[in-house]
């Protein structure tokens, strides 16, 4: 049996952290929390969690800068929690080495959907098989395989496939897509990728009420969940 | 909303800069039908071009053409748009002119102006017609027009020699250079002769007698030779631009530059011309140098020199002022130090045995220079030469009086010395005498009381006395050398006086000029230094000034209040936004409008206009070339101020915006912060309680929501107007935009049929997704909210033009009520009868995003029963 995973809170509302810390045990983390920047780089220290909340909101210091300072020293996954709704601060974050956004209001359920995705990632990462809905990924033989049957991708949309796979579940701003796909020169040249977006959705069957899906959020990125 | 609005410190430059650069780019091409005489058929030629032209398509007014009632000419006006003259009355007649501002307005491609040299009726707005036509060029408007040989300027005195009739309407030669092209009309003599006898050619309202002279066959031969000629050695320049791009190294002597010197003289004019002339041939820069020498000049000698330097303008020549009481050795130092070739000079009128004449002196000590002396014509305007004394002659009568009286006390006094100290102490005491007249007399008072003095002391001191004999030879040489010395005293002293009258005016400008730059650079703001700025010129020139200044978005208005001492009257406004839109001085003593009370400069710097300054100045004097450049100078300096100003308030303005902004958003943010927080414990906590069917649960849900939406669009409103709303544009797809709306309005369309029609070819668009997405979920919300349950909702997307995208939301409801459809959109405006639980903000909401995009939204009723709301975004596309 494995340890409980746990969490750690960063966030200045003592309600938020009261009312995480009851959502998260529930489902099974083991849960710190602090009210403060510092104090949460300290923590993150000490405790050294599985994952972290973190509100970009922070009486001491910026989110963002807490976000910058853990970084320097770790790739513990961590997911923004703010009530700042703006694309631009979504993707600054996310640049940042945040793994995922939720804005507040959020819904629990939600919530501890994206924190199961996030922790995911590690272990996609290792993996060398995946499943995914009614698509089976064999990484090192670079197939895809849709409900049994092999589909053929071309080596770009497999790159672009891999990757968002890799990070089922998480947002992958378009960037990132652009920059690992197509090297660091076309990141300015989104419509390639919405071309090649709409070939993975209609090759691999990825359309909205299936069990798999590959959506769009407006100006951020796309995002593949099962 | 992130990034703040792009606020440069200047933008008026810039846009202003680029606004030139378009028109310069876009200006309009000038075509020249030239003819050697009136008959030869350039208007019937005019027409035809035109009419070739405007089967071509091309938009085309005829602006004025003079038929003189001929039949064909007539003929091919037929079913060409013709512009009604404008009439004016003037003395009781009434005229017909050409009307500028119609043609402006029209902005035809093409317009036909007949009669390049035309002088404009007295209160127009030019004086001359071919002024007209330079504005429409620059308006970007191509003009075909006609001229007459005899008519260009630097032709005007070899016509004159040909002919013997003194042209009065000329058109610079400077206009000529502009021209696209230059055609000529050529017409044999004999067949010209023909035509006149057949009455086919309008001689005009001159003289039947001055008219037949004007016609001789010599005359026309030589005439037509001109125009022939005048047009070869255009086209032999043309071809010289030509073959010096192509090739490198050129066999013509490009250096060539010519110099001219000028002074008051009737010459002056002849001797522009011929320059001028000569310039165009060798097709070589020109400098007309101004001495302005010891001598101050009477007024009617400064009309004239200013006539001359007005032309020389006008011709294109650089005009250098130098000063100097040597002509020969200014010029000469002039035309060393920019280089000229050869100097031009007139030839004396006389030959003087004992004085070398300019020329002469010009042709010893050029050195490499060549000189070129040539005959010039007195221009027909004499100056009445008698006037030469004009107005100091009051001054110099008293001045004589003084003499006279000098004289008498002088003698008393000697007379008295004599028997102390001897004859000799009495020469010097009117030495004394002369010397200090000489500083404060003219020289010719200086010169006769000189003499008289010499005479007095001959006459009443040297033995034998009351005689004009002199008995010893020493007294003889004593007498001589008194004579001498009290006049080249007397002229040495009144030469310095003089030099120093032009040198301390000088010194008194550039000091008031340095005064002026201190001022207005150390002046904390424009309410301090400019009205300084101003009471300075004024004090300097004895005028009145007004400075209009133009308001923060480039244009001129006509409620601002003007600077200075005095305020335009209702009618000056024509000349000052005549001025201010065309960058050149206007007004009296110029050649447009010039019957307005004062001459407007506009007060502008390479990059930008900042206003109009108007000068008043007293009624007897006029502006003359020396004051006009002096006061150019100032203009200027002033325009550098004013610029600084506006840089200046505009890096504050930006800043202060910065300032405001960046404590807008942080307030927002916290606001933001201190509602959703709350709102996110009691969701938070909601979830918490899970699905337990507890009926009290579930109207907290509901109720959370609600407040949720409207504490989300309370929040989208204040950024709308305060705005913050920045589109934040990048490549989208539409149907993830209508998905996403979707997505987040999905607990309200609670199972609704959403039928998404995209065409299938749509390409990606640049849009604010995110700002886009909530407009588009709030048209979302809206149907669900007022039509019944279960009726589906249309949304179709489209491009229309290439580039409009438009979204069409369409309900199956019951409609909008009828006239609403604007107020749907205003704040807070909820139709009679509307469920609860609304705001009435989301309409305005999506309006306010949409216009941040800079499309517009409507809504309507559909004829088939239900509401549509139509979004329509202009949109860059992408083509993959």
């Amino acid at each position: 049996m494995t340890a409980a995973p746990v969490a750690l809170i960063i966030d200045d509302e003592i309600q938020i952290r009261r009312l995480l810390r009851l959502a998260l045990e529930s489902r099974g983390y083991k849960v710190h929390d602090a009210a403060a920047g510092q104090l949460g780089l300290i923590e993150a220290v000490n405790v050294s969690p599985d994952v972290i909340l973190l509100d970009l909101g922070l009486p001491d210091m910026d989110g963002l800068e807490v976000l910058k300072r853990l970084r320097e020293w770790s790739d513990v996954p961590v997911l923004i929690l703010s009530v700042r709704d703006h694309e631009s601060v979504k993707i600054t974050a996310l640049e940042n080495g945040a793994d995922d956004y939720v804005t507040k209001p959020f819904s629990t359920g939600e919530l501890a959907a994206r924190l199961a995705a996030i922790r995911r990632r590690n272990v996609m990462e290792s993996q060398a098989e995946a499943t995914l809905g009614h698509l089976q990924i064999d990484f090192s033989a670079r197939t895809v395989h849709s409900r049994g049957e092999e589909v053929h991708l071309t080596p770009t949309e497999y790159a672009l496939f891999k990757i968002l796979a890799r990070h089922a579940g998480k947002v992958v701003i378009q960037k990132q897509l652009l920059r690992e796909v197509w090297g660091p020169q076309a990141s300015g040249q989104a419509q390639y990728l919405r071309v090649y977006i709409n070939h993975l959705r209609r090759k691999l069957s990825l359309t909205d009420d299936s069990d798999v899906k590959l959506i769009n959020e407006p100006g951020i990125g796309y995002r593949l969940i099962s | 909303m992130n990034s703040a609005p792009d606020e440069r410190p200047d933008p008026d430059a810039l846009l202003a800069s680029m606004q030139r650069e378009e028109t310069q780019s876009k200006a309009g091409k000038l075509f020249i039908f030239l003819g050697m005489c009136p008959g030869v058929g350039k208007t019937f030629a005019m027409l035809q071009a035109a009419r070739q032209r405007y089967k071509e398509g091309v938009n085309l007014l005829v602006g004025l053409v003079e038929t003189h009632g001929r039949a064909e000419t007539l003929a091919l006006l037929d079913g060409l748009n013709v512009l009604h003259r404008r009439k004016m009355e003037y003395r009781g007649r009434i005229l017909e002119e050409f009307d500028i501002d119609a043609v402006l307005q029209q902005r035809p491609d093409l317009v036909l102006v007949d009669e390049l040299a035309h002088t404009n009726a007295p209160g127009s707005r030019h004086a001359k017609r071919c002024q007209d036509v330079l504005e429409l060029i620059g308006a970007g408007i191509d003009v075909y027009t006609t001229l007459n040989v005899q008519h260009i300027e630097s032709q005007v005195d070899i016509v004159r020699q040909i002919t013997g009739v003194a042209i009065q309407e000329t058109v610079p030669d400077s206009i000529l250079d502009q021209a696209h092209e230059i055609q000529l009309i050529d017409l044999g003599v004999e067949k010209l002769l023909e035509r006149m006898a057949e009455g086919k050619v309008y001689m005009g309202e001159r003289a039947e007698q001055a008219v037949s002279h004007f016609f001789k066959e010599g005359n026309l031969t030589a005439l037509r030779e001109l125009a022939l000629r005048f047009t070869a050695e255009r086209v032999d320049r043309d071809l010289e631009d030509i073959r010096r791009s192509k090739r490198v190294s050129s066999p013509w002597k490009t250096s060539a530059r010519l110099l001219v010197g000028v002074g008051p003289s009737p010459y002056a004019e002849s001797l522009i011309r011929w320059t001028r002339r000569t310039a165009g041939r060798l097709n070589c820069p020109w400098l007309v140098v101004w001495v302005e020498g010891l001598r101050s000049l009477n007024s009617s000698q400064q009309e004239t020199l200013t006539r001359a330097l007005g032309l020389a303008r006008k011709l294109g020549a650089e005009i250098v002022p130098a000063a100097g009481d040597d002509v020969a050795s200014v010029l000469l130092r002039v035309a060393r130090e920019r280089n000229v070739s050869q100097i031009v000079v007139g030839k004396p009128e006389s030959r003087s045995r004992f004085r070398k004449s300019l020329a002469d002196r010009l042709i010893d000590e050029s050195g490499d220079i060549d000189v070129c002396v040539i005959r010039p014509l007195a221009s027909g305007k004499t100056p009445a030469v008698s006037t030469m004394v004009a107005s100091p002659a009051a001054s110099l009568v008293g001045q004589y009086g003084w003499v006279a009286a000098l004289v008498f006390i002088l003698t008393s006094l000697g007379s008295g010395l004599a028997t102390v100290a001897g004859y000799m102490v009495v020469a010097l005491l009117f030495l004394l005498a002369v010397v200090v007249a000489a500083l404060r007399m003219a020289r010719g008072p200086v010169l006769v009381l000189s003499a008289l003095l010499a005479l007095s002391w001959n006459f009443f001191f040297i033995q034998p006395s009351f005689t004009f004999f002199i008995s010893k030879p020493e007294d003889i040489v004593m007498f001589g050398l008194f004579f001498v010395v009290a006049i080249s005293m007397g002229h040495l002293t009144s030469r310095l006086r003089q030099r120093e009258r032009v040198e301390s005016r000088r010194q008194r400008e550039t000091a008031a000029l340095l005064q002026f730059t201190q001022q207005a650079a150390l002046a904390t703001g424009p309410a301090n230094g400019v009205p300084a700025a101003l009471r300075l010129i004024e004090d300097l020139f004895r005028i009145e000034v007004a400075l209009v200044e133009r308001s923060p978005d480039q244009s001129l208005d006509q409620s601002t209040r003007a600077v200075g001492s005095r305020q335009p009257a209702g009618k000056e406004w024509g000349v000052i936004n005549w001025a201010f839109e065309n960058r050149h001085p206007a007004g009296r003593f110029t050649d447009t409008l010039p019957d307005s009370s004062a001459t407007w400069f506009p007060v502008q710097t390479s990059t930008s206009i900042m206003g109009v300054l108007g000068v008043w100045l007293p009624r007897e004097t006029s502006l003359d070339f020396g004051m006009r450049q002096t006061l150019e100078a100032f203009v200027l300096q002033l325009a550098l101020v004013l610029e600084k100003e506006h840089i200046i308030q505009a890096v504050n303005r930006a800043e202060l915006l910065e300032q405001s902004e960046k404590l807008r958003r942080t307030l927002l943010d916290s606001v933001s912060h201190e509602l959703k927080t709350p709102l996110a414990v009691i969701h938070a906590a909601l979830d918490g309680l899970g699905e337990d069917g507890n009926p009290y649960v579930s109207e907290i849900r509901t109720a959370n929501q609600r407040l949720q939406r409207v504490v989300s669009h309370l929040l989208q409103m204040t950024q709308i107007e305060s705005s913050v709303v920045e589109p934040h544009r990048e490549w989208c797809d539409v149907s993830d935009i209508v998905r996403s709306a979707q997505e987040s309005v999905r607990e309200s369309l609670a199972g609704r049929m959403i039928e998404l029609s995209v065409p299938p070819d749509l390409p990606a668009v640049k849009v604010d997704a995110m700002l886009i997405a909530q407009a588009i979920a709030n048209m979302l919300h809206n149907a669900a909210l007022y039509t019944p349950a279960g009726t589906p909702v249309q949304v179709s997307v489209s491009l229309a033009a290439g580039s409009i995208l438009t979204i069409v939301v369409r309900d199956h409801g019951p409609g909008l009520p009828s006239g609403e459809e604007e107020l749907l959109f205003a704040k807070f405006y909820r139709s009679p009868g509307s469920p609860a639980g609304g705001t009435g903000l989301g309409l305005a909401i999506v309006r306010g995003f949409v216009q941040a995009h800079g499309g517009t939204v409507s809504a309507r009723n559909r004829p088939d029963g239900g509401a549509e709301f139509t979004l329509a975004l202009p949109v860059e596309t992408a083509t993959v």
